[in-house]
């Protein structure tokens, strides 16, 4: 479903953010994307959304090349940026409503998934109120009801645990499993290596836009016996 | 009456900026300060003493020497009124104090009276100068006793006590009634739209009045059966009572004008004390309309992308102060202060040599007509920026025009109808307006509109190129992505000129060339289609690559 081949992306000629990355996400499958700030996850992440044009190799997602068919590619993502301060003098359903119209959303379905997400996130009661007003915890919920309304087969999510409540994050968590056992793509970065723990099929560990681990956390754990995931990542990562 | 006193102190600091924002900003607010008392509150005051004295002194001779000063502090009340409003709403619902103040012992007397002099205070500061500059104009003409100076000074101070009364009892019975307003934002909108319609209005009977010809409104100030000033002294009663107390040296008038003004407070404190409360409350809290959930939801529709996007881009315009005052209402004073420079000034030659030369079919004088509504049609455009800023106003959230799927030229068509309506509706009303006082005929008229929206269609997609060529992205609140952005400037300098070279051109091609002004005029006409499809261009190819290009 994702598929990454030779990317690269420099920065004003001398920063190499992602430096001749491959990678494959499958469909049902969640991989967890880590790394320390800088690392150049929210750069893949950007290219893989169309938000930045990479500089060599291809991306593909759900079949389409970003570059050449890149609104099919757009049609097949729910994406959440990591930082979900957005149209803020909007209403929470006029944000949705936006969102749904600009995927396609047909009316009943649309109506079906707000309630249903916005009762998951308990969020129903502030849907009639400006964005404005909306804790941060409550402007993380309405980006990720506004990210999976059109129900994409491929979601792409920049730390979308930050600033959810127990609750929500544990719905959150939930909609992923189930999002991936229908067959799709989960592919979301995260700094919480327990999340990545209890929810990611496979883990991409990334450094100064290089992937030094692609694999399942299992085999992570068993070539380094009795060390914690924390302590394993550390020392892939301070090398 | 400490309690009393501390908590207006207390009060009026959050109608002031704060400490911390004084601290910061010394200096800027001294600069500022300085130029208000100096640069404009005392040479207002001055004008307004000069103003008054001179109409006095005929008034005196003809035995209506109170009506010009009456007048004046009636529309000093009008404008307390509408200005009134904001700081009121400020004070009354904005404050955010009002949960802190009801747990304390306080009476809620004491509550009402120190917010509504806070009020009174923050409100009537700058209005002091004017209206005791205003009573000493008067004194002065008329050659009044000591005393009145007193009389003047009591009054400098109480007179805007009733027309801020009034204010608040509307604003509870807004409130009350309502229950929409929940935001400030709502009310500087509500006081701008009112602000503008006092002005035009009080244009409109300053016209009538003969403008500012000092004969005609000395005529009209000495009719004893002057309707306006009957009618205010019914609305502002207070008014009468203190120019009559100063006039007519009893002490019953100025008793009647104590009585007055106490009345009024006696009614507006019985009135907040049954409404003012049940209204504060719960101000602050962010809560669900009464529409349910449900409903809400059920009255989601599918729409095409496109008109949902425009919503949002007008949403977006309309409910951000700083896009709204900028980008919007500009297009609709623009007409309106030509009306007031047109309705103070009368008739001046230069117009009715206009006014004839349509009339009788003037080639030179239709030819400038048309060169004119392109010309300002453009600036307008060009002035409200709402075409050079669309893509900086996206902010730190420029990914999202980039992550939808919706192509980035149908983006820009919709940002670019959006100034279209907008600056192009500012300048219809415009041109209708002209085209009826000119009586230009239907076909004129429409053709007249037609040459106005494409002006204005062509400085709309060129200002989105120019801000696609680097959008300032980054700024901390709405106004500086409009103020601090180059693209603004460099869109107008650009449309400025090349809408200048062009009415040049075709004027100098008329004055200087055998050809008559119709041909010109369809020769302009094709060189703005010409002008829209290059612009239009630039956006379908240079812009969309920008964009494309942009790392966010």
């Amino acid at each position: 479903m994702i598929k990454f081949e030779n990317v690269t992306k420099v920065y004003n000629k001398t920063i190499r953010a992602v430096d001749d990355i491959s990678f494959t996400v499958k469909g049902g499958e969640i991989v967890g994307f880590i790394g320390p700030n800088g690392s150049g996850k929210t750069t893949t992440m950007k290219m893989l959304t169309g938000i930045i044009k990479a500089d060599v190799g291809k991306i593909t997602v759900n079949g389409f090349n970003v570059r050449k068919e890149p609104l099919k590619a757009k049609e097949s993502v729910g994406y959440i940026a990591d930082s979900p301060d957005m149209f803020l003098r909007l209403k929470g359903t006029e944000f949705l409503d936006l969102i749904g119209d600009i995927y396609r959303v047909p009316t009943d379905k649309r109506q079906q998934r707000i309630k249903e997400f916005a009762e998951r996130f308990e969020l129903s009661e502030a849907l009639s109120s400006p964005i404005m007003s909306y804790s941060h915890g409550m402007r993380q919920k309405i980006m990720v009801i506004a990210a999976l309304m059109h129900n994409p087969p491929v979601w792409i999510l920049d730390e979308p645990m930050v600033g959810l409540d127990p609750k929500s994050a544990f719905e959150l968590k939930q909609m992923m499993r189930d999002h991936a056992k229908a067959g799709n793509a989960v592919f979301f970065s995260t700094h919480v290596l327990e999340v990545a723990e209890k929810l990611c099929d496979r883990v991409i560990i990334i450094k100064k836009g290089n992937i030094l681990y692609d694999g399942t956390l299992e085999k992570l754990e068993n070539t380094n016996k009795n060390e914690s995931l924390e302590k394993i990542f550390l020392e892939l990562t301070e090398k | 009456m400490s309690i009393y006193l501390k908590l207006v102190k207390a009060l009026i600091s959050t109608v002031e900026p704060s400490a911390q924002e004084k601290k910061y900003k010394k200096v800027f607010y001294n600069v500022m300060g300085f130029i208000a008392i100096f640069g404009i509150m005392l040479p207002m005051a001055f004008f307004v003493g000069v103003v008054i004295y001179a109409l006095t002194s005929p008034l005196v001779d003809m035995g209506a020497g109170q009506n010009a000063v009456e007048l004046f502090l009636h529309l000093i009340s009008v404008f307390s009124f509408v200005f009134g409003l904001n700081v009121i709403f400020s004070v009354f619902y904005f404050s955010g104090d009002i949960e802190n103040l009801l747990p304390l012992p306080l009476k809620s007397y004491q509550i009402i009276g120190s917010k509504f002099t806070a009020a009174l205070i923050s409100e009537s500061i700058m209005e002091f100068i004017v209206i005791i500059a205003a009573l000493a104009g008067y004194i002065l003409a008329s050659g009044r006793p000591f005393y009145s100076w007193l009389i003047a000074v009591f009054g400098m101070l109480t007179l805007p006590i009733v027309p801020l009364i009034y204010c608040a009892v509307l604003c509870m019975l807004v409130m009350l009634i309502t229950g929409f307003i929940r935001n400030k934002d709502t009310v500087n909108k509500m006081t701008g739209f009112l602000t503008l319609a006092v002005v035009v209005g009080i244009a409109i009977l300053i016209s009538n009045m003969g403008g500012f010809d000092t004969e005609h409104l000395i005529e009209a100030l000495s009719d004893p059966n002057n309707q306006l000033v009957h009618v205010m002294n019914l609305i502002f009663p207070q008014v009468h009572f203190l120019v009559s107390a100063m006039v007519n040296n009893t002490l019953l008038n100025l008793l009647y004008y104590i009585a007055v003004n106490g009345g009024a407070i006696a009614v507006f404190l019985l009135i907040a004390e049954a409404i003012y409360f049940k209204t504060a409350v719960g101000m602050n809290h962010v809560s669900a309309k009464n529409k349910s959930k449900d409903k809400i939801i059920a009255s989601l529709r599918q729409h095409h992308p496109c008109v949902t996007y425009l919503k949002k881009e007008f949403r977006l315009l309309f409910r951000t102060p700083a896009y709204f005052t900028n980008c919007i209402l500009i297009n609709l004073i623009w007409p309106v202060f030509l009306y007031i420079v047109y309705l103070l000034n009368g008739k001046t030659n230069f117009l009715d040599d206009f006014v004839y030369g349509i009339h009788t079919g003037n080639e030179e004088t239709v030819l400038l007509l048309i060169l004119g509504i392109s010309a300002v049609s453009v600036l307008v455009t060009a002035a409200n920026c709402i075409a050079s800023s669309a893509l900086t106003r996206e902010g730190k959230h420029f990914a999202f025009v980039k992550y939808i799927p919706l192509s980035y030229i149908a983006q820009i068509n919709v940002k670019a109808l959006v100034s279209i309506i907008i600056s192009g509706l500012g300048m219809v009303i415009y041109v209708i307006a002209a085209a009826i006082y000119l009586d230009l005929g239907m076909k004129m008229t429409v053709f007249c509109c037609l040459i106005s929206l494409l002006s204005v269609s062509f400085v709309s997609y060129f200002g989105i190129f120019m801000d696609s060529v680097n959008p300032k992205l980054i700024w901390d609140d709405e106004l500086n992505a409009l103020r601090g952005n180059y693209n603004v400037f460099f869109n107008m300098a650009v449309a400025i000129l090349l809408e200048g070279v062009t009415c040049a051109g075709a004027y100098l091609l008329f004055k200087f060339t055998a050809l008559g002004s119709l041909m010109i005029i369809m020769m302009l006409f094709i060189f703005l289609l010409l002008l829209n499809t290059v612009s239009y261009l630039l956006c379908s190819f240079k812009a969309t690559e920008n964009i494309d290009r942009l790392s966010v």
